[in-house]
């Protein structure tokens, strides 16, 4: 196989995917590896400790973890997976990771939520920082505790060495087999709808699955070829288990009844 | 009177301000939370609203008594790591209502805001308006406030982090502020209006902020403030007004026992001002000191606003009386009255 091939199937194959927390609890407790202990019940945001993830054909790959002082980790995969250590501090970091080929440079970009103490510093230092000559940005990425939810406009930045990147073709793919596309305008900036892909449930209740999208981008730059791709947890859209309409039929009682007590009152008074 | 001498307009302006920045001034901060100003502001600005300045304090102190300390005591934890986020959040927020006292519900608080204007809405329109609730009542009601803030605030969302009940009731108080609704909906935002059906606490919860929601508004067209009267944040001023530096002072005279003007200006129907001939400092626990009774007293500094023991604004027969006059006139001018004078010329005009 000659070069070129083994760098197309190596693009192809380069991904960067969380593993499910129960999967990844048993996974690090295998490995000996502190997990929190928290109890199962506890939703994942609140999970402090190791994180794993999924990387790949990582050959020759660098991984860097970029902590939101913009210090950062060097990361090693093993097992085709790499642990995000606890680094103590609260808010996103940036999995960043990066492989040249020379002629082609991939780079993998993940925005992950960690536990810690306040970390004193805004996401928008970690977006605004330059991680890789090429990439994906979330403008904004979901605020702290928030997800990214299907049937969503979420908004993009392609940044290339820190300039926004017009005119470019973006992708998104989903884990449930969504796939669109879209250009990027002037300002770098591309809107994307998350996909409502999930199969349709009847069991009542919050629909608490998730899945995982991709944003990615390609562009040549002096014979070289740069593909970037983001990746990032969605969930259910709360539209299916929450109605506007209803809410605002109780509304419209909660005036009524308060138009009646409010004559009430001040012909008592 | 000169509007720029009126306290009552100086306050709205001051209000207006704060509803823009504290609604929309996210475009000035920062979209994150790590970008607001303090993350535990003394007033319901909420953090359901991506466009929002700040956050109310309520909602740290509900996600911290579930993830945090409750989460210690039943894991047994370290009791003083699970509380060190509270005292933090608790040290931010005194230092924060240490300025202003409980001004920040009658300056500040978007939701305060939104119903005083509704109040003036409905003066403008002619709907007959309470000057004030019966006596009775607002002594029932008040206790309300104290159970929300036990309960809602603390109480759940505590045995929520113990897990004693579900996950639904973490931050209660949240689920069933009209702020979240206020100040969502005033940014165009929909989704906070729902009715939830994924489990019947998530329903009752949704029911209860609906119907509560609407019920503020129509109230507020006619009696003064009516969801403050049960907010859990006074309260939570009425514990620590003891810290903050604004402070309403009263020097009572004989003519305080025929007057009572002070306690029918007050927004919060508090008799106390009027009734208490003895203690200085009249900051009741309802207080939000907007300085309606001070406009209002005709007697020379009987009631005054210190700040630091400094008087920035005292009672004075020279402001209360043009005060009362131009109130006279707003009151006077509205859409029920201007019909019936109409009607009133129509019938003088028929042979």
């Amino acid at each position: 196989m000659n070069t070129y091939c083994q760098i197309a199937l190596a693009t192809l194959l380069m991904t960067l995917l969380q593993l499910p927390p129960a999967q990844a609890q048993n996974s690090s407790q295998a490995q000996g590896e502190a997990v929190s202990g928290k109890s199962g019940a506890a939703p994942q945001q609140h999970r402090r400790g190791a994180q794993k993830f999924v990387l790949e054909n990582s050959e020759g790959a660098s991984i860097r973890l970029w902590k939101p002082d913009l210090s950062t980790v060097p990361l090693v995969a093993e097992h085709g997976s790499i642990t995000l250590p606890n680094t103590g501090m609260d808010n996103y970091h940036a999995v960043v990771v990066e492989r040249d080929w020379g002629a082609l440079k991939e780079a993998l970009i993940r925005y992950q939520y960690m536990h810690g103490k306040p970390s004193g510093h805004s996401t928008r230092e970690l977006t605004a920082a330059e991680k890789t000559s090429f990439e994906i940005v979330p403008d904004p990425v979901p605020r702290e505790h928030q997800h990214y939810r299907s049937v969503r406009n979420w908004n993009f930045l392609l940044r290339f060495h820190g300039a926004p990147a017009a005119n470019v073709a973006v992708v998104l793919e989903s884990s449930n087999g969504t796939s669109l596309s879209s250009i990027s305008n002037a300002e770098g900036k591309v809107s994307l709808l998350i996909p409502d892909d999930f199969s349709h449930r009847e069991a009542r209740g919050q629909d608490q699955r998730s899945a995982e999208f991709t944003v990615s981008a390609e562009l040549a730059d002096d014979s070289v070829t740069y593909q970037t791709q983001l990746s990032a947890e969605y969930r259910v859209d709360p539209s299916r288990w929450r109605s506007l309409g209803l809410g605002v039929f109780v509304t419209a009682i909660g005036l009524a009844v308060g138009g009646l007590l409010g004559h009430k009152a001040v012909r008592s008074s | 009177m000169n509007p720029l001498k009126n306290l009552s307009i100086i306050r709205k302006s001051v209000q207006i301000s704060a509803f823009i920045f504290f609604v929309y001034g996210g475009t000035l901060t920062g979209f994150y939370l790590a970008d607001k100003v303090s993350g535990a502001l003394p007033a319901l600005s909420c953090a359901y609203d991506m466009q929002g300045a700040d956050l109310c304090t309520l909602i740290p102190f509900q996600h911290q008594m579930d993830h945090r300390l409750g989460e210690a005591i039943a894991g047994g934890g370290n009791l003083m790591m699970g509380l060190m986020p509270t005292l933090i959040t608790l040290g931010t927020f005194l230092v924060l209502f240490a300025l202003l006292n409980k001004a920040f519900c009658g300056w500040i608080c978007p939701l305060g805001t939104f119903q005083e204007l509704l109040h003036n809405l409905g003066q403008k329109l002619g709907l007959q308006r309470s000057e004030s609730l019966a006596p009775a009542l607002v002594k029932r009601i008040r206790p309300v406030k104290w159970l929300i803030l036990l309960l809602l605030v603390f109480g759940f969302p505590l045995l929520t982090g113990i897990g004693w009940v579900n996950h639904d009731l973490g931050d209660p108080f949240c689920k069933i502020c009209p702020s979240r609704m206020l100040t969502t909906l005033a940014t165009g935002e929909t989704s906070e209006l729902y009715l939830d059906s994924s489990s019947s606490t998530a329903l009752t919860l949704s029911l209860v902020a609906d119907f509560l929601f609407g019920l503020t508004i129509a109230l507020a067209l006619s009696i003064r403030q009516p969801f403050c009267r049960i907010c859990p944040m006074l309260a939570l001023h009425a514990v620590f007004r003891k810290l903050g530096l604004l402070r309403l002072v009263k020097t009572a005279t004989p003519g305080c026992d025929r007057c009572g003007l002070c306690a029918k200006a007050c927004p919060m129907d508090i008799s106390e001002i009027h009734t208490e001939m003895h203690k200085k400092d009249v900051t009741f626990e309802d207080c939000t000191l907007c300085g309606r009774c001070v406009e209002f007293c005709p007697y020379k500094n009987v009631l005054q606003l210190k700040y630091a023991g400094l008087p920035v604004f005292r009672a004075d027969p020279a402001y209360f009386k043009p005060r009362k006059k131009a109130q006279r006139e707003w009151e006077g001018s509205n859409l029920l009255a201007l019909l019936k004078g109409s009607r009133r010329v129509a019938r003088v005009k028929q042979p």
